[in-house]
């Protein structure tokens, strides 16, 4: 799900770009959860609006150099998260607007190649980091076997299922990945298949996939909701699932549709590491 | 020691046939003839500072397999883990002529090399055996 | 100009390390043997002064088999000069889908991957050994 905006667009009816200021916010609030605030309305009438620019990031659409939202936003006092200014998009991507203040082809094409520009951008910002407030520093507890060392976080918010994958949950939010337990029998990762942002899945659906020259692991989401966020980071480098499971090599991040029915299928640590020994005990790694 | 597992660090260097053999060697000892008991530490890993093998190496006995009389890996268990419990040199186990020929590729390897490995990896159980004895 | 040392990791634990081998033995014993030689790693690092020599300063390329990089850290570690480094984990993700061995044996998929691993390395050692021959 793409983060949504407060579009605050220019109002400019006597020019083509100012056209086109409008047909790119009326694309953002039908493609995402973006609201529209109208820049006459909100001249005369603002407690509605301010609101919304309290709520979401601001983004401003300029149509020309006159930039008017952009005056229009600093006059009320908002914090402007991002600008678009029509003219210099169309400059920039080699698009002549024609003269007339219908919207043709160039037009149509202007405005889908800034709302992809937005909409990829926050995908690709919810992809890399994550958006969700995650422990600097997890408490291990460690079992042994062999050589190896098998990790679990102790800390509260950690949940498992029976296909040792973990969930971390805050508030609305979990972020998901598997256990050293996975990693280690599977040796070194090779390919990580993501899930898709925006899908929504059930608790014990696929959420993507790790691969190994051992095995293929589907991983077993223990919650069910939105997709919000992918580790991007893994299709470069998927050893870092390898390295730390827990941290750096985190799979995907959901908005939680129903955790309270979720928590009852699944085990805290107290739970969870008796049963990690004992299948590390019946597994040859 | 009748529970204890037994650490083999093994060489296998590339510069001659020892090398190959000691990897072999150690290969089957873990996969067949002692799995289970017999844990191997990879050598370049624990040189290059891997935890698990080093801690694996100071909890637990440790043999170390060497191709020739270098005898490197003795010196990195020594070095980072404390001691060894045992080791094998195969240019004292089948001759000098033999361990120190020119090294042979997994593509090229003959019957007379599946042998000399057989009889490394019996003296490596031998060994282990007699430390779990103990 | 000194060979071009081609140093594996051959980790035993892995198939990867075993094709780090097998693709260092193939680049120097059959298609760079007058420009490139290996040296053991162990050797190298436990401070055998004569493979130390034959690597301290000189350019090298390091071929390991997994993301731990045993071969390149050891390498640079004793003050050799890593041109190249190579992991055999990487080539494999090239092959999608093939099962290249164990640790034990590699399988005809395996040896394949070896085979066009041991061309790159080649003629990355012909690409330094030129590079060498220009700035001398």
């Amino acid at each position: 799900m793409s983060k949504s905006y407060a579009v605050l667009p220019c109002n400019g009816l006597d020019k083509r770009a100012g056209c086109v200021s409008k047909e790119v916010a009326l694309t953002l609030a039908e493609k995402t959860d973006s609201e529209i605030i109208c820049p006459v309305l909100y001249h005369v009438a603002d407690a509605r609006y301010n609101k919304i620019a309290g709520e979401k990031p601001l983004l401003v659409i300029d149509g020309c150099p006159t930039r008017c939202a952009s005056k229009l936003a600093a006059e009320k006092n908002l914090k402007i998260a991002e600008k678009i200014n029509i003219t210099e998009e169309a400059k920039s991507n080699n698009i002549v607007l024609a003269d007339g203040l219908r919207i043709g082809e160039n037009e149509t094409r202007l405005v889908n190649i800034i709302v992809d520009k937005l909409t990829k951008e926050q995908e690709s910002a919810a992809r890399a980091d994550g958006s969700m407030i995650f422990p600097e520093n997890l408490t291990y507890e460690v079992y042994k076997k062999d050589k190896f060392a098998f990790r679990v976080p102790k800390d509260k918010g950690f949940y498992f299922n029976e296909n040792d994958v973990w969930a971390y949950v805050a508030g609305n939010k979990a972020r998901i990945g598997v256990t050293d337990f996975v990693q280690k029998s599977l040796s070194d990762i090779m390919f990580f298949d993501p899930p898709e942002i925006g899908n929504e899945i059930e608790q014990f659906e696929e959420a993507g996939s790790i691969e190994s020259g051992k095995a293929v692991f589907e991983v077993v989401s223990p919650v069910g909701g939105t997709i919000t966020a992918v580790n991007e980071k893994l299709l470069d480098m998927p050893e870092l699932i390898n390295q730390n499971p827990y941290e750096l090599g985190w799979i995907a991040e959901l908005e939680l549709s129903d955790f309270e029915s979720d928590q009852d299928l699944l085990r805290e640590f107290d739970e969870y590491f008796p049963i990690l020994k004992r299948k590390v005990d019946e597994f040859h790694v | 020691m009748p529970d204890t597992q037994v650490g083999v660090i093994s060489c296998s260097g590339e510069e001659c046939l020892g090398g190959t053999l000691a990897r072999m060697a150690t290969r089957k000892v873990m996969e067949e003839l002692r799995a289970g008991r017999v844990v191997s530490l990879c050598l370049p890993l624990y040189i290059a500072g891997g935890e698990e093998e080093r801690a694996f190496a100071k909890e637990f006995p440790v043999i170390t397999v060497e191709g020739c009389g270098k005898r490197c890996a003795e010196k990195s268990t020594i070095k980072y883990s404390g001691g060894v419990k045992d080791t094998i040199v195969i240019s004292e186990l089948l001759g000098e002529d033999v361990a120190l020929s020119k090294v042979v590729s997994a593509r090229d390897l003959k019957e007379e090399h599946y042998k000399m490995a057989d009889i490394v990896a019996e003296e490596i159980c031998r060994k282990v055996d007699k430390i779990v004895a103990e | 100009m000194s060979k071009v040392k081609v140093i594996p990791c051959s980790g035993i634990g892995k198939v990867f390390g075993l094709m780090a081998r097998e693709t260092a033995l193939q680049v120097t014993d059959k298609l760079s043997p007058d420009t490139t030689e290996t040296v053991c790693l162990a050797s190298i690092v436990t401070g055998d002064d004569a493979a130390r020599a034959k690597v301290e300063g000189c350019t090298c390329i390091t071929i390991d088999g997994c993301p731990a990089l045993c071969s390149a850290k050891s390498v640079e570690s004793v003050g050799g000069i890593v041109k190249a480094k190579y992991r055999a984990v990487d080539e494999t993700r090239n092959h999608r889908g093939k099962n290249a061995g164990t640790g034990t044996a590699l399988t005809e998929d395996g040896w394949q991957i070896v085979d066009e691993f041991a061309e790159k390395v080649a003629a990355k050692a012909e690409e330094l050994v030129e590079e060498g021959k220009n700035n001398a």
